[in-house]
C-alpha cells in the first residue's frame, strides 16, 4: 500500500503544475467573462454595477447585433464549405495522382498559412483595388461599364471578398491535414478497387472520404473556431468593419462595444454569446456527422 | 530517492509559478519609461544651494506618441524640471498608450497626467469621462503660468475651454485642457484651380455648379479619406445652417432637433455631396487604405476633401500632379454672404481622479501654455492654443492657421458625453452611414431615422 500512496502523490505533483496553469490561465478568465457580462462597467474604474441579464436583453433587441450575427454565420458557412471542398480535392489529387512536382505544390499551397494576416490583407487590398487592382483589370476585359466593381466598397460584395481572402489563407492548412490522414490509407484498398474497375472519382467517395471521416469531423470544429477568430483579424486589417458596418463580425463588434463604446460588460455579454454559439455549433456538427467508425 | 527528486522538482515548478503570479514592485519600476531628468536635476541642485532642500517628487506623465514624435515631450519635461526644482518627470510615451498604461490602471495605479485625445479607437478618454473618473481642472485656468506672469485663461485663445469636449458634463467645469489645435476644412489643389481658371466656391450653390463643370472634365467634386473625417465637416455645417445655439442643441440630442428645417438642410447638403463623391471612395474608406482616397486630390481625380493640417505631412512623400499646390478653405456658406465655418480640431490633456500628484500635475499643465513650452512644441508643428502662437508661424502652417483671420468662424465641440449606452454609437450612426449614402445602400430618410433613434436612446443617458 505505501507504494501506491507514494505513486498517487507522485502523479499528483506531476499533474499539479499543468492543472494550476490550466486553472489560472483558462478556467478563471473564462469564468470572469461570464461574470463580467452581468455588470455595467466601463473597464477602468471600480464602479461596477450588477445588472443581471440586462446586457443580454439589450443584445437580443439590437438590430446591429443581428447584422453582426448574420455576417459571422455567412462567413462561417461560406469559408467552411469552400475551403473544405478545395482542401479535400487538392489533398486527394496531390496524394493519389502521380503528379509531377507534387512537393512543390504542397509547399505553394501551404505558404499562405505562414504569412501574417496583415500581409495577406495588404495583398488582397491590392488585388481588390477598384482602379488598378488585379481583379478589376481582369473583370474589365469582359465588362463594359465605367464604374469599376468595388470589391471592398459594395455592401453586397464585400463580405464575399473577405471570404475569398480567408479561403485562400486556409486551404493549405486543411489540405496538409487531409493529406496526412490520406497517407495512412493502405494502398491495397485502392489496388483492389482498381481491379474491380472503380474510377478514381468513385474511389475518392467510396474509400478516401469514409476512411478519413474522423479527421474531417475534427477539422469541422477547427473551421468554426478559426473562422470566428480569423475573421476579426481580416476585418481589422482590411475593412475596419466598413463600409457602414457591412463587414462587422462577432469579435470586431465585441471589441468596438467593449472599448470604443466604453461598454465592457456588454462586450463580455457578446463574448458569452459567441462562446455558447461556437460550442453549440460544434456540438451539432459533431452529432450530425457521427458515423460508424471504419477500421482498415 | 527518485521520489524525492521529483518532489523537489515539482516544488521548484510551483515556486516559479508563484513568483510569476505575484506583482512585484521591482518590475513596475523597470518598465519602459523614459527618464527625462538626468543632467537637468543635477544642474538645478547646484544652483539652488541657498534655498532649503525640497523633497523630490515624481510626476508621472503618459502621452500618446503621435506624428509629432516622442522627443518633444522629453524636451518639455526637462524644461519643466528646470523651471520647478525638486520635480522629476517620469514619461511614458507610446504609440499604443492604452495597452501600456491600461493594465496597471486596471490594478489601481494611475499616471498623474494623461495626454490622449477623445476619438481614439480604444476610447480610453471617453471611458474616463463616462465614469466620472477625472480631476476637475477649472482652477488651472486661474493659475499663473510657471516662469511667467500671465494666468492660463489670459493666455489661451478664447473659446477653447467652453466646449462640450473640455467641459463634458455641461456644468461649466473644465475637466480636459486643450492641446495642439489644428483648423480643419476642405483641402484642394490650388494649382489645378489656377490652371483651369476656376474660383474656389464660397457658397454651396457655387460648389454644385463647380461640381458639374468638373464632372464634364472627368473630375469628381468630392472625396473623403474615411467617414470619420465627416465629423469636422458636419459640425461646421450645423453651425452654418443654424448658428451656435442650434449646434449646441444638436450636440445635446435635443428632442426633435433632427426634424427641424435647419437639420434637414444640413442632411440635404451631405446627401447631395455624397452624390458628387468619387465612386471608388467607399472601397478605400478604412484605416488601411484611406491614403488612396487622399491621393485622389493629389492626382486631380477629385477636387475637395475634408481634412486637417496634418495631411500635408501625411502625404509628404506621395506622388502628385504637375503644378500641385495645397489649398485650404473653410466650408462654403449656405447662403450668399452667410457665415462660413472651419471646425477646430484639438487634442486634450487630463488628470485621472486617482492621480497621486494632482496639484503638481496642474502646475505642469499650466506650464504647457508658457511661451517656452509653446515654442518647443511648435518646432515639430504642434501648435498650442495660445494667443501668441499663430503670429510666429511660417510656410504652409501660416496659410492654414490664418483661416480664422480671413473671415471664417471657428466651430468647436462634439456630441455631448453620455453614460455608456450599449450598442449605440452616435459617430458610427451619423458618419459611418455616409458610405451607404454614396453606394446607395441607404436613403437620406433611413439615415435621418437612424440618427433620430440613436439620439433618442442617448438623451436620457446625458451627463
Amino acid at each position: 500500500m505505501p507504494f501506491n500512496s507514494g505513486r498517487s502523490r507522485f502523479i499528483f505533483f506531476c499533474l499539479a503544475p499543468a492543472v494550476t496553469l490550466f486553472i489560472i490561465f483558462l478556467c478563471i478568465p473564462t469564468f470572469d467573462v461570464f461574470r463580467m457580462s452581468l455588470y455595467k462597467w466601463g473597464g477602468y474604474t471600480d464602479t461596477k454595477t450588477f445588472i443581471g441579464l440586462d446586457n443580454f436583453v439589450k443584445l437580443f433587441q439590437s438590430d446591429k447585433f443581428y447584422q453582426v450575427f448574420q455576417n459571422s454565420i455567412l462567413l462561417i458557412v461560406v469559408v467552411t464549405i469552400v475551403t473544405f471542398a478545395f482542401a479535400l480535392v487538392f489533398a486527394a489529387i496531390l496524394s493519389r495522382s502521380k503528379l509531377k512536382g507534387r512537393d512543390f505544390f504542397r509547399v505553394v499551397f501551404y505558404i499562405p498559412n505562414i504569412l501574417s494576416v496583415v500581409v495577406i490583407s495588404a495583398i488582397f487590398s491590392a488585388i481588390y483595388d477598384p482602379n488598378n487592382g488585379l481583379l478589376n483589370s481582369i473583370v474589365n476585359l469582359f465588362r463594359n461599364e465605367d464604374v469599376p466593381v468595388l470589391w471592398l466598397g459594395d455592401q453586397k460584395i464585400v463580405i464575399f471578398s473577405l471570404a475569398g481572402a480567408m479561403i485562400w489563407q486556409a486551404v493549405g492548412y486543411y489540405m496538409v491535414m487531409y493529406m496526412a490522414s490520406m497517407a495512412n490509407i493502405p494502398e491495397s484498398l485502392y489496388e483492389s478497387a482498381d481491379l474491380e474497375g472503380a474510377t478514381p472519382i468513385h474511389q475518392f467517395f467510396a474509400i478516401t472520404i469514409p476512411l478519413i471521416w474522423t479527421n474531417i469531423r475534427t477539422t469541422l470544429t477547427f473551421f468554426i473556431i478559426s473562422t470566428i477568430n480569423m475573421s476579426f483579424l481580416f476585418v481589422t486589417a482590411m475593412t475596419s468593419g466598413g463600409p457602414d458596418g457591412a463587414t462587422e463580425v462577432f469579435l470586431s463588434y465585441m471589441y468596438k462595444e467593449a472599448y470604443t463604446n466604453s461598454s465592457y460588460g456588454y462586450g463580455m455579454a457578446i463574448g458569452v454569446v459567441v462562446f455558447v454559439f461556437s460550442f453549440a455549433l460544434a456540438g451539432i456538427l459533431n452529432a450530425v456527422t457521427k458515423r460508424e467508425h471504419l477500421e482498415y | 530517492m527518485r521520489k524525492n527528486v521529483s518532489l523537489a522538482l515539482a516544488a521548484v515548478l510551483i515556486l516559479v509559478l508563484a513568483a510569476c503570479g505575484s506583482t512585484s514592485n521591482n518590475t513596475e519600476q523597470n518598465q519602459s519609461t523614459t527618464n527625462a531628468s538626468n543632467s537637468s536635476t543635477n544642474s538645478t541642485n547646484s544652483t539652488a544651494t541657498d534655498t532649503p532642500p525640497v523633497e523630490e517628487r515624481t510626476l508621472k506623465i503618459a502621452a500618446l506618441e503621435t506624428a509629432y514624435g516622442a522627443a518633444v515631450w522629453e524636451e518639455v519635461a526637462a524644461a519643466f524640471e528646470q523651471q520647478v526644482p525638486g520635480v522629476k518627470v517620469d514619461l511614458t510615451i507610446d504609440k499604443n498608450l492604452e495597452d501600456v498604461i491600461g493594465p496597471s490602471m486596471k490594478s489601481g495605479e494611475f499616471p498623474d497626467i494623461i495626454h490622449l485625445a477623445v476619438g481614439q479607437p480604444k476610447g480610453l478618454t471617453e471611458t474616463f469621462i463616462k465614469d466620472n473618473n477625472m480631476t476637475e481642472l477649472t482652477d488651472v485656468l486661474s493659475m499663473v503660468i510657471p516662469g511667467e506672469t500671465e494666468t492660463v485663461s489670459n493666455k489661451l485663445i478664447p473659446g477653447f475651454t467652453e466646449t462640450t469636449i473640455t467641459n463634458p458634463y455641461n456644468d461649466g467645469k473644465t475637466f480636459l485642457m486643450p492641446m495642439f489645435y489644428s483648423p480643419t476644412g476642405l483641402f484642394y489643389n490650388a494649382g489645378l484651380f489656377e490652371q483651369k481658371g476656376w474660383e474656389v466656391p464660397t457658397t454651396w450653390d457655387e460648389m454644385w455648379a463647380l461640381g458639374d463643370t468638373a464632372k464634364a472634365e472627368g473630375i469628381a467634386l468630392f472625396a473623403y479619406p474615411t467617414t470619420g473625417y465627416f465629423d469636422s465637416l458636419f459640425y461646421a455645417l450645423l453651425n452654418e445652417v443654424g448658428g451656435a445655439e442650434f449646434f449646441t442643441k444638436a450636440m445635446n440630442y435635443t428632442e426633435g432637433i433632427w426634424q427641424t428645417p435647419e437639420a434637414s438642410q444640413a442632411f440635404d447638403i451631405i446627401t447631395k455631396l455624397a452624390s458628387y463623391t468619387e465612386k471608388t471612395v467607399p472601397a478605400n474608406a478604412n484605416k488601411d487604405n484611406f491614403t488612396k482616397n487622399q491621393q485622389l486630390i493629389l492626382d486631380n481625380k477629385a477636387l475637395f476633401m475634408p481634412n486637417g493640417t496634418w495631411v500635408v505631412g501625411e502625404m509628404g512623400e506621395a506622388p502628385r500632379a504637375e503644378g500641385f499646390k495645397w489649398g485650404f478653405t473653410a466650408l462654403p456658406a449656405v447662403t450668399e454672404g452667410g457665415d462660413r465655418y472651419s471646425y477646430t480640431f484639438f487634442e486634450q490633456i487630463w488628470v485621472p481622479a486617482k492621480a497621486e500628484n494632482a496639484d503638481l500635475a496642474k502646475q505642469f499643465i499650466a506650464y504647457l501654455y508658457s511661451d517656452e513650452a509653446g515654442e518647443i512644441f511648435a518646432k515639430v508643428g504642434a501648435i498650442q492654443p495660445i494667443k501668441t502662437m499663430s503670429s510666429k508661424l511660417d510656410g504652409d502652417n501660416k496659410l492654414f492657421y490664418s483661416i480664422y483671420d480671413s473671415g471664417a468662424k471657428a466651430a468647436m465641440g462634439a456630441f455631448a458625453t453620455t453614460d455608456p449606452v450599449e450598442g449605440v454609437n452616435i459617430s458610427d450612426t451619423v458618419f459611418g452611414a455616409i458610405d451607404s449614402l454614396v453606394t446607395g445602400a441607404k436613403t437620406q430618410q433611413d439615415w435621418v431615422e437612424s440618427i433620430t433613434k440613436a439620439s433618442d436612446a442617448l438623451r436620457p443617458a446625458l451627463k
